[in-house]
C-alpha cells in the first residue's frame, strides 16, 4: 500500500475508540452515528466511561438488535471478561472500564484492518448523506476504490450459468471502463461479478490510485461488502476471492472483526451495498431473493436500479423479472449501464459486444457465423434457445435422432456456440 | 429302538443333507432334540406331538432323543417336523423300519397332522441323496424341477402313514396350473415422449448396461424402469433353474409350474438394510434382494435416499456377479448377476435440475449427491436425465403418439443379444476390455470422436471403454454387425451425461 490515505496507517488511536464504541452491547448504527457526529471517538469513549452517555433502554428496536448482536458474537477482539449474556444488563460505564481501546488499534493494524466513522476523512462520501449510515466501517484493502463511480451488481446465490456469465462479463466490462463494481461476496452472481471485475485488464486510473497488487488485477476495480467481520470469509469457498478483492479493492463491513455471518446481518449489509453505489443492477433473483432487498434499499435512497431481463420461465429470474415489470428499466450489458450513468468513454471506442459478432464476449470468430452451420446444427440451435434444455427435449423438438442431435451439439460446443452444464444444454451469448 | 431317515436343511441357497435319528428307550417320558436346532426347530416337538395325536397315532410314553446329524451344522426351519415325526413312528414301531429305508422327508406339520409348505424346497430336494423324497403337496412342482422321478407327496401325516404301512398307494401330485405365457407386464407403449429415456431402457436391456435415470418427481423414471424387464428375453433353462432356486430359498412365491422364466424385477425400498440387500442374517443366511434379482433387474428407486454404506456394498457384487457373505459359522456364495437400474432426483428439493431452478441449500444438495459415491456412479454405463413430459402430451387426445410397444422393442433386444452371444458373452456390458477392439471395431470417424473426447478430458480412459461397449450395443440394436460408426458413438455419449455437475464457485 503506497498511499497513506485510505490505508490503515499508524497513530490512529481514535480507531480503537471507534471500534470499542461499536462493540458495546446495545449500540446500534443510528445511536453511534449521532454520538460520533457530536464528539470525537476519544471524547465519546470518555463520556461512556463516566456515564454521561448512558446505555439506551428498551425503546429502540435498533438497541434490541444490537443487544442480540452482543449476546451472539463476542469473539476475538473483545477483551476477556466481558460476559456476553450478563453484560447485556450492565451499564456501559461498568463494561467500558474493563476495555482498553488504545490497545485495539495495533491489533487492527497488524491484521491490515482499517476503521472509519462519520466525521473521519476516510469515511466514504456516498454514505455521509445516507439515511441509515453505518456508525463505523471496517475495511481491508483501500477505500480509494470508492472514489470511482460505483455500480452494484447483485443477484441470487443459486444462479444459472447464463446469469453468472452475464454478471461476469458486465463486471469485467464496467471495470475496464473505470467503474468500481460493488457486490456482496456471496456465491452465484456476487462471486461472478467480483471475479469479472478482477479479470479486467485496466481502464482509467482514479487520481491518486495505488499501485498494482501483484495479482494482475487492476487496482480499484471492485469492493466487497461483507455481512461478517472483514476477517471472517463467508462463504468459506470464497476465501480466496476475499483475498483477491481485498488486494485489488477493498472488503468492507460495519460489523466488528471476528463477528460471524448471521442471517439477520444480511439485510443491513444489503442497504450498505445500495448506499455505496450510484446504480444497482440486479442480474438474477428468485422470487423472494435478498437482492430484491438491495433494490428496495436503493429505490428508497433514490439510487437508480436496473434489471437484466431473464427468461420468463426461469425460476432464477422470477424476482428480477417481477422487479423489471414493476418499473426499473432493463439493461443488457455494461454499455447500457454506462449509458444510464451518463458515462461516455473517451476515444469513442465503445465496449465490445453489441452487434459486432461478440468481440471478447466469446466465440465471435468466423466459425460462429450462422451461415457456416450445417442444417442439423442450425435446427438444433434454433430448437435450443436460451433456456437450459436436456438432450431428450432437443431430440423431441427437432425430430433429429439422438445421435445426430448429440453430434450437432458437440460441434456447436466446440465452436463455443452452446454450453453444457451437466445434462443441460443452452446457447451461449454472442452466438 | 432306533430309527433313521434323511432330510435337509437350508443354508443360503443350498441345501445340506441331514440325518434325523430318533432313539426311544425306557426311562421317564421325555423328548429332547440335540444337534444345534434353532428356535423354530426346537418348537417342532410340540407340533410333532400334536400332529401324531391328531392322526390317531401313539405318542410313546418313553424317553425320546432326537439327534440331527451332522451335529456341527446349525439347523433351522420347520422342514424337519416331518422327518422327526416319521422317524419317531418308525422308532416306536408304528411304521415298519423297512418302509422308511432309503427315503427322505421334508415338511412342516400342522397340529391337525396336515403337511405344510416349506421354504426352499427346491434346493432342499436337490441336496438329499435318498432315491425317494416325500415333500408337501404344495411343493411338489418345484421339487419336481430337480428330481422329477424321486418326488412323492402327501397331504397329511395320516395319509403318509397309511402309504408307508402299505394300506394305500402314493397320492397323485397336484397338477400344475398352466403357466400364463407372454405376460410381459406393463407395456412400453404407455410411455409418452421421453425419446432419450426410452432408448436408454432399450440399450440397457440389449447390452446389460447399468442404467441411472435422473429426473424430477413425476418425470416417469419408475414407469420406464418397470418396463425394462418386459424387454428382456425369457430366461434359458439353466438360468431359470438358478433363479427358481434362489426364489425358493428366499420364500418368494414361484409362478405356477414353479420355473421362473421371466427375468425377475426387484425394487427394494430405500429403508432396506444392508443385510436384506446383500444376503445373510440368521443361521440359514437368506439371499438378499440383490440375489433375488439374479438374471433380472434390481431397481433402486430414490437411490439418493439409500444410506451410502448400503449403496457402496453393491459395488463389488456388480463387478463379480456374485456375493460372498461370510459369518463366523458359515460363508455362503450368492449369485448376483443383475442389471442395476437406479432412479434419483437431481436434488432433494425436487426441482427439475435445470441450472438455477434448485431451491436447496448447497450443503443439503451436496449431502444428497454424495450418498452416491463416484465409484458407484462409474458403474452406470448409461446416465440420462429424464424431463417431465409436457402436460399436453399426457391429456387424452394429446399430441404425442403412443410410443413403440414392448413387443417390437423386445424383438430388437433379442436380436442384439443374439449378436452378443456370438462374441462369447451374454451381453455387451461384459465384453472384456482387451477384446473390445476385436469385438467392436470402430470406423475411423468413430475413433476420431472418441479420441477428441478423451483428449479434451470429457471422457476418462475407463469412460472410453464404457462408451465403446454402449456404442456396440447401439450398433447391434440397429441390426448391424459391421464396425461401430460415429453415430453409434455419439448416441452412447449422449447417454453418459454428467448428471450431477458440481455447483460452480467463483474464484
Amino acid at each position: 500500500m503506497s498511499g497513506d490515505r485510505g490505508s490503515p496507517g499508524v497513530g490512529r488511536d481514535a480507531s480503537g475508540y471507534a471500534a470499542a464504541l461499536a462493540g458495546l452491547p446495545g449500540m446500534g448504527p443510528a445511536l453511534l452515528v449521532s454520538i460520533l457526529r457530536r464528539w470525537t471517538p476519544e471524547e465519546a469513549w470518555r463520556r461512556v466511561c463516566d456515564g454521561s452517555i448512558p446505555r439506551p433502554g428498551k425503546r429502540g428496536s435498533a438497541g434490541q438488535a444490537a443487544a442480540g448482536q452482543a449476546a451472539a458474537g463476542q469473539i476475538a477482539w473483545e477483551p476477556e471478561g466481558v460476559p456476553a449474556a450478563r453484560g447485556a444488563k450492565r451499564p456501559w460505564s461498568a463494561l467500558a472500564s474493563r476495555i482498553d481501546p488504545p490497545g485495539w488499534w495495533p491489533r487492527f493494524a497488524a491484521a491490515g484492518i482499517g476503521v472509519t466513522w462519520p466525521g473521519d476523512p476516510f469515511y466514504p462520501a456516498a454514505l455521509v448523506e445516507d439515511p441509515q449510515p453505518p456508525g463505523v466501517l471496517f475495511w481491508r484493502g483501500s477505500l480509494d476504490s470508492l472514489r470511482r463511480p460505483c455500480v452494484a451488481i447483485v443477484g441470487t446465490r443459486r444462479a444459472t450459468p447464463d446469469g453468472r456469465a452475464v454478471a461476469y462479463e458486465m463486471a469485467r466490462d464496467l471495470a475496464d471502463a473505470g467503474i468500481c463494481v460493488v457486490s456482496g461476496l456471496a456465491l452465484g452472481i456476487d462471486g461472478a461479478a467480483h471475479s469479472g471485475a478482477l479479470s479486467a485488464t485496466g481502464g482509467p486510473q482514479p487520481s491518486g490510485g495505488t499501485g498494482g497488487d501483484g495479482t494482475g488485477a487492476a487496482p480499484g476495480v471492485t469492493v466487497g461488502v461483507a455481512a461478517s467481520g472483514v476477517d471472517v470469509p463467508y462463504p468459506r469457498q470464497h476465501g480466496a476471492l476475499w483475498e483477491r478483492v481485498a488486494r485489488a479493492g477493498a472488503v468492507v463491513s460495519e460489523n466488528l472483526p471476528g463477528r460471524p455471518a448471521q442471517a439477520w446481518r444480511f439485510p443491513s449489509r444489503n442497504r450498505l451495498i445500495a448506499g455505496l453505489a450510484r446504480m444497482v443492477v440486479v442480474v438474477e433473483s428468485h422470487f423472494h431473493g435478498g437482492s430484491l432487498i438491495t433494490a428496495e434499499a436503493a429505490i428508497a435512497r433514490g439510487i437508480d436500479v436496473r434489471v437484466v431481463p431473464g427468461p420468463v420461465r426461469s425460476p432464477a429470474s422470477a424476482g428480477s423479472n417481477q422487479l423489471l415489470y414493476d418499473g426499473p428499466g432493463p439493461v443488457r450489458d455494461a454499455q447500457d449501464v454506462l449509458d444510464g450513468l451518463g458515462i461516455y468513454r473517451s476515444g469513442g471506442a465503445g465496449l465490445p459486444g453489441r452487434g459486432a459478432g461478440g468481440g471478447r464476449a466469446g466465440g465471435g470468430t468466423a466459425a460462429g457465423r450462422p451461415e457456416m452451420l450445417s442444417p442439423a446444427e442450425r435446427t438444433v440451435i434454433e430448437a435450443l434457445g436460451w433456456r437450459s434444455t436436456t438432450l431428450g427435449e432437443i431430440a423431441e423438438r427437432t425430430s433429429l435422432g439422438l445421435a445426430a442431435a448429440m453430434r450437432a451439439l458437440d460441434e456447436l460446443s466446440a465452436r463455443g456456440l452452446v454450453e453444457q452444464h451437466g445434462a443441460w444444454w443452452a446457447r451461449r451469448r454472442s452466438g | 429302538m432306533l430309527a433313521t431317515v434323511s432330510s435337509a436343511t437350508l443354508i443360503g441357497v443350498e441345501g445340506r443333507p441331514i440325518t434325523v435319528e430318533v432313539h426311544v428307550s425306557g426311562g421317564l417320558p421325555s423328548f429332547t432334540i440335540v444337534g444345534l436346532p434353532d428356535a423354530s426347530c426346537r418348537e417342532s416337538r410340540d407340533r410333532v406331538r400334536a400332529a401324531i395325536l391328531s392322526s390317531d397315532l401313539q405318542w410313546p410314553q418313553h424317553r425320546v432323543t432326537v439327534n440331527l446329524a451332522p451335529t456341527g451344522v446349525r439347523k433351522g426351519g420347520a422342514a424337519l417336523d416331518l422327518p422327526i415325526a416319521v422317524a419317531l413312528l418308525a422308532a416306536s414301531g408304528q411304521v415298519g423300519a423297512g418302509a422308511v429305508a432309503g427315503m427322505a422327508f421334508l415338511g412342516e406339520l400342522g397340529l391337525d397332522g396336515s403337511i405344510r409348505k416349506v421354504q426352499g424346497a427346491l434346493p432342499l430336494v436337490d441336496a438329499v441323496t435318498a432315491p425317494c423324497v416325500v415333500v408337501p403337496a404344495s411343493c411338489a412342482a418345484e421339487a419336481a424341477l430337480v428330481r422329477p422321478r424321486a418326488v412323492r407327496c402327501a397331504p397329511s401325516l395320516r395319509c403318509l402313514v397309511a402309504v408307508l404301512r402299505g394300506e394305500e398307494g402314493w397320492p397323485a401330485p397336484p397338477t400344475a396350473a398352466s403357466e400364463p405365457e407372454d405376460d410381459t407386464g406393463p407395456d412400453l407403449a404407455d410411455v409418452r415422449g421421453q425419446p432419450l429415456g426410452r432408448f436408454a431402457v432399450e440399450v440397457a436391456a440389449a447390452g446389460g448396461h447399468h442404467l441411472l435415470l435422473v429426473g424430477p418427481p413425476g418425470a416417469g423414471k419408475t414407469m420406464l424402469a418397470e418396463r425394462l424387464p418386459g424387454l428382456l428375453p425369457f430366461l434359458g433353462t439353466d438360468q431359470a433353474l438358478e433363479v427358481s432356486r434362489i426364489h425358493s430359498a428366499a420364500g418368494i412365491p414361484l409362478p405356477p409350474g414353479a420355473l421362473v422364466r421371466r427375468p425377475p424385477f426387484r425394487s427394494p425400498h430405500h429403508s432396506s438394510s444392508l443385510v436384506s440387500l446383500i444376503g445373510g442374517g440368521g443361521p440359514h443366511m437368506r439371499p438378499g434382494e440383490l440375489s433375488c434379482a439374479h438374471h433380472g433387474v434390481l431397481f433402486l428407486d430414490e437411490m439418493g435416499e439409500f444410506p451410502s454404506d448400503v449403496l457402496d456394498t453393491l459395488r463389488q457384487p456388480l463387478e463379480e456377479g456374485r456375493v460372498l457373505v461370510c459369518r463366523a459359522r458359515a460363508s455362503v456364495v450368492f449369485p448376483a448377476r443383475v442389471l442395476l437400474v437406479a432412479a434419483m432426483n437431481p436434488c432433494p428439493c425436487g426441482s427439475d435440475g435445470r441450472p438455477g431452478s434448485c431451491r436447496c441449500r448447497g450443503a443439503v444438495r451436496a449431502r444428497y449427491i454424495s450418498r452416491v459415491s463416484g465409484p458407484l456412479l462409474d458403474r452406470f454405463d448409461l446416465r440420462v436425465a429424464v424431463d417431465r413430459p409436457d402436460a399436453e402430451d399426457l391429456l387424452p387426445g394429446g399430441a404425442a403418439a403412443a410410443g413403440e410397444a414392448t413387443e417390437s422393442v423386445a424383438r430388437r433386444v433379442a436380436a442384439a443379444r443374439t449378436l452378443a452371444r456370438g462374441r462369447g458373452v451374454a451381453c455387451n456390458a461384459r465384453l472384456p476390455a482387451p477384446t473390445l477392439d476385436a469385438a467392436a471395431p470402430l470406423t475411423p470417424g468413430a475413433r476420431r470422436v472418441l479420441e477428441l473426447h478423451l483428449r479434451q478430458g470429457r471422457l476418462s480412459a475407463r469412460g472410453v471403454h464404457r462408451v465403446h461397449r454402449v456404442a456396440r450395443t447401439v450398433a447391434d440394436l440397429s441390426g448391424r454387425e459391421a464396425p461401430v460408426t460415429e453415430d453409434d458413438v455419439y448416441a452412447a455419449i449422449a447417454m453418459r451425461a454428467d448428471v450431477f455437475p458440481p455447483q460452480e464457485v467463483a474464484v
